[in-house]
């Protein structure tokens, strides 16, 4: 397949003011309609078009410098686009107050690539402050100083689940890079999001754990109908655990579809080394 | 560097060469060598007659070394109080990141003036705060109020807490922002971010200064006894004035000891919790 970004919904306007109160609750929905990002007078993304449906599943691919990090953090309302605009369940995000948009930001879990945890903060802490979005200040000394033992068992709770569940009174920096990338995801998953994003999760552990945590995740975000975008530059990874993919390169998306039709020449397209200071050949299939 | 270095050669030939002056005479030479000389044997009993109800001379140094203390805690609590509050306005890590994007026209303008303009208020009220020395500032109080614990206290308080703002919101914007983006992509506040990622990042930093100035505190608390408040200043001038060379040891080895037990006490804590 070699097509552009596919066509957008037409059924759900992102500026549709009624759309919204029929989003599905559990699940978030994405609209980007001729995004551009420009970081200091260089274009970090062009009119991205693309449209992610509650629930679905996709992975981000590209080389480095692609895109894929400024394209997540417009999903998840970081940044505004310079051009163009974002959707999320249905709503435009420049017609929201900065209270609109904290709520926003509030139910989308983003697992960053340098996992952005506190070291010297105890795992707990650094779980339940994924719950800080939806606090007043008050209710968040409380939460992140003494707090009650319900948010204790719900913190645990995930923390097994992500497979570090003996961890929640270490210290955040006496972990693994590995265990710290799960206190990363449990923090993520403690904000009880509609959606979670994660950048490039595999990029610093070694391969047999970048896959069994690709694999959680995507367990995960079926078990819990979240919708799920990951940017990830292993092609093989993407492939195995992602139904639908995207090509970013140079800023712009390249290719877009389910995996079963992304063929070899896209790839080879995607890394080709024109214009790239850094490729992956290998990585090619 | 080079700057410091060339006003420092200017400084010495304008005061020309004041460490010639710093050999002594005969008669000085003299009293140094018998201070010097009760280095080692502090006086363990008053060098002079005192009235029956004066207890003994090291229970008395205790008690000085305690109300120093106390005077220390004092000004140090209230400094702290000052600090935190005006190292998180003299700070812009946290408003200045703000993301502008869908926020109202008049939101966006009120960002770009009162953020700014609260920093500038806060900036200028720390520099004034900090340019008077804890003495100076202890002088005006006794001028305005009298011998007045107070005036002490805040003497203390207020350099110290001007200090505190200045060096706390530099270490904070220093500091990592990795964290607070994170939280701020989770939907948290500028104060949240600002006390849960901000602060906890430069957290040990903060630590260790808060206790290097506490120290400071307690060596400024001393000192202000020479104005007459009740520390081991007061009683160091005392036996000074008397010549009682022995009992200034004394005192000055009560201040040390204080100092050391305030380091391994500070130290204690901090290989508790932060290391």
């Amino acid at each position: 397949m070699n097509s552009s970004a596919r066509p957008l919904s037409t059924s759900v306007s992102c500026a549709d003011p009624e759309a919204w109160r029929q989003a599905r609750p559990g699940s978030a929905a994405f609209e980007l309609h001729g995004a551009g990002v420009v970081y200091s007078g260089r274009a970090a993304l062009a009119e991205a078009s693309l449209v992610v449906d509650p629930g679905e599943a996709l992975a981000l691919v590209g080389p480095s410098g692609a895109g894929k990090t400024t394209l997540l953090r417009l999903l998840n309302a970081s940044i505004a686009p310079t051009t163009g605009s974002v959707c999320v369940d249905y709503r435009r995000l420049d017609a929201l107050d900065a209270a609109a948009l904290r709520a926003v930001r509030a139910r989308i879990g983003f697992v960053h690539q340098d996992l952005a945890l506190i070291p010297n903060y105890r795992v707990l802490a650094n779980v339940v402050a994924g719950s800080l979005g939806r606090m007043s200040f008050a209710a968040s000394v409380r939460a992140m100083l003494f707090p009650r033992g319900a948010d204790v068992e719900r913190a645990a709770a995930i923390l097994e689940r992500v497979g570090i569940g003996e961890k929640l009174y270490q210290r955040t920096d006496s972990l693994s890079g590995g265990q710290r990338q799960r206190v990363a995801l449990a923090r993520a998953l403690y904000q009880e999001p509609s959606a979670l994003l994660l950048d490039e999760p595999v990029s610093s552990v070694d391969p047999a754990r970048a896959r069994d945590l690709v694999d959680l995740v995507a367990d995960i975000s079926r078990e819990r109908g979240l919708t799920l975008v990951v940017s990830i530059h292993d092609i093989e990874l993407a492939r195995t655990f992602f139904p639908r993919l995207v090509g970013l390169r140079g800023g712009r998306i390249v290719f877009d579809g389910p995996t079963a039709s992304i063929g070899a020449r896209d790839l080879a397209a995607l890394y080709s080394l024109d214009g790239l200071e850094r490729v992956e050949p290998a990585r090619i299939a | 560097m080079l700057s410091i270095v060339v006003a420092g050669f200017a400084a010495w030939l304008t005061l020309d060469a004041p460490l010639a002056k710093l050999v002594p005479q005969e008669g000085g030479l003299r009293i140094a060598r018998e201070f010097f000389a009760r280095a080692v044997t502090p006086a363990l009993d008053y060098e002079s007659p005192v009235p029956e109800s004066t207890p003994h001379i090291l229970i008395q140094a205790l008690a000085a070394a305690r109300r120093t203390l106390v005077f220390a805690a004092a000004g140090m609590s209230l400094a702290l109080v000052l600090g935190i509050v005006l190292g998180f306005f003299a700070t812009s890590a946290w408003w200045a990141g703000e993301s502008s994007g869908g926020t109202s026209p008049l939101r966006r303008a009120l960002a770009r003036t009162v953020g700014p303009a609260v920093w500038t208020v806060s900036r200028v009220l720390i520099v004034v705060m900090r340019s008077v020395h804890e003495l100076l500032w202890a002088v005006l109080f006794l001028a305005a109020f009298g011998l007045n614990t107070g005036g002490a206290v805040a003497a203390i308080a207020i350099p110290y807490g001007g200090t505190l703002a200045k060096i706390y919101s530099e270490m904070i914007e220093e500091a990592p922002r990795d964290a607070a983006l994170a939280l701020r992509g989770a939907g948290a506040g500028p104060v949240q971010v600002f006390f849960f990622a901000l602060v906890p990042r430069a957290g040990p930093d903060l630590a260790a200064y808060t206790f290097y100035r506490f120290e400071c505190a307690v060596r400024s608390a001393a000192v202000l006894g020479f104005f007459g408040f009740p520390t081991l200043g007061y009683a160091i001038a005392q036996s000074f004035e008397n010549l009682h060379y022995g009992e200034v040891w004394t005192y000055m080895y009560a201040l040390i000891l204080l100092v050391v037990a305030i380091e391994v006490w500070s130290g204690a804590l901090r290989r508790r919790f932060v290391a």
